[in-house]
């Protein structure tokens, strides 16, 4: 993670966080990518309809969800600057703070979503709707994942439970967290703009 | 006078990611926003992305500082799934 320290210079055999949770990152890659290139050639086949249908989607929130996704991102940086300090309370702080985004991210995603079914759109309506709603959903069961460990960090973070020499499960939350954005970083160019 | 080496900026270094990642999402939301299309905007737009998710990669998730062996595998994932999402749209370029 980003700090001014000397310590940030080094290069490290494993990526911040337990490589557990790493593994776990590449093969939701892989998940993600699989789709993302499934929709891509669907649309191939079917360009009219895909360009016509992305026309109803509503871009300003889909773009306003990417600024909420990368700001809580980024406050996990913090966060994990902060323990790194060991600055238990201020790591707290950062942590609510991305949660928070959090469910920002998961309000204006719902409004989306009623927007979308109360138009009698569903996943059966066309091949379009089919992939965005697939992967829109799959990504929103990922941020709740995300969110549930980011508090389960917390907690643990609150009670006093991380320090400047131990702080491996701020950074594995966070490692986590940034794959979430990361993977919307993709999603929202390729279905909501891309045409 | 001060020299030390591992002086702090102003504003730190993730925080210029984070702005540099805000411009960026608001560019690809101005382009999906005009009635721009065509190879070459489709092309600025995933290019874009791609940059977004290296600096997520090496800077917000600490890739940076690993062997390359974990900056490769979030590289190649990347450039793979990038390139087929280019190949199927170039699919549909008459």
């Amino acid at each position: 993670m980003l700090n001014n320290t000397k310590t940030s210079h080094e290069i490290h055999a494993t990526p911040p966080g337990d490589l557990a949770i790493w593994f776990f990152i590449f093969a939701e890659l892989l998940a993600f990518g699989v789709f993302f290139v499934a929709y891509a050639f669907a649309r191939a086949h079917n360009v009219e309809l895909f360009n016509e249908s992305q026309q109803h989607l509503n871009r300003t929130s889909g773009a306003i969800n990417t600024l909420v996704l990368i700001t809580s991102s980024y406050f996990m940086v913090r966060a994990v600057a902060a323990i790194k300090q060991g600055l238990s309370n201020l790591c707290t702080q950062w942590i609510a703070a991305a949660i928070g985004l959090g469910f920002v991210f998961l309000a204006i995603k719902m409004v989306e979503f009623h927007e979308i079914f109360s138009a009698g759109i569903s996943l059966s309506t066309n091949t379009f709707y089919m992939f965005y709603l697939s992967l829109t959903i799959f990504h929103f069961m990922h941020v709740i994942l995300g969110m549930v460990i980011l508090a389960a960090v917390m907690l643990k973070a609150k009670s006093g439970g991380y320090s400047a020499e131990n702080h491996t499960g701020v950074e594995t939350g966070a490692s986590y967290w940034h794959m979430v954005d990361l993977l919307w970083i993709i999603l929202f160019p390729l279905v909501y703009v891309i045409r | 006078m001060d020299n030390n080496p591992h002086k702090p900026h102003f504003i730190r270094p993730c925080t210029r990611i984070w702005l540099a990642l805000m411009i960026l999402t608001c560019t690809t939301y101005a382009i999906g926003e005009t009635a721009w299309s065509g190879t070459a905007v489709m092309l600025a737009v995933l290019g874009t992305a791609v940059i977004k998710v290296q600096m997520v990669a090496n800077y917000f998730m600490g890739l940076r500082r690993t062997r390359w062996l974990w900056r490769g595998i979030v590289l190649g994932w990347l450039l793979l799934v990038s390139s087929l999402i280019t190949v199927a749209y170039l699919m549909t370029v008459k």
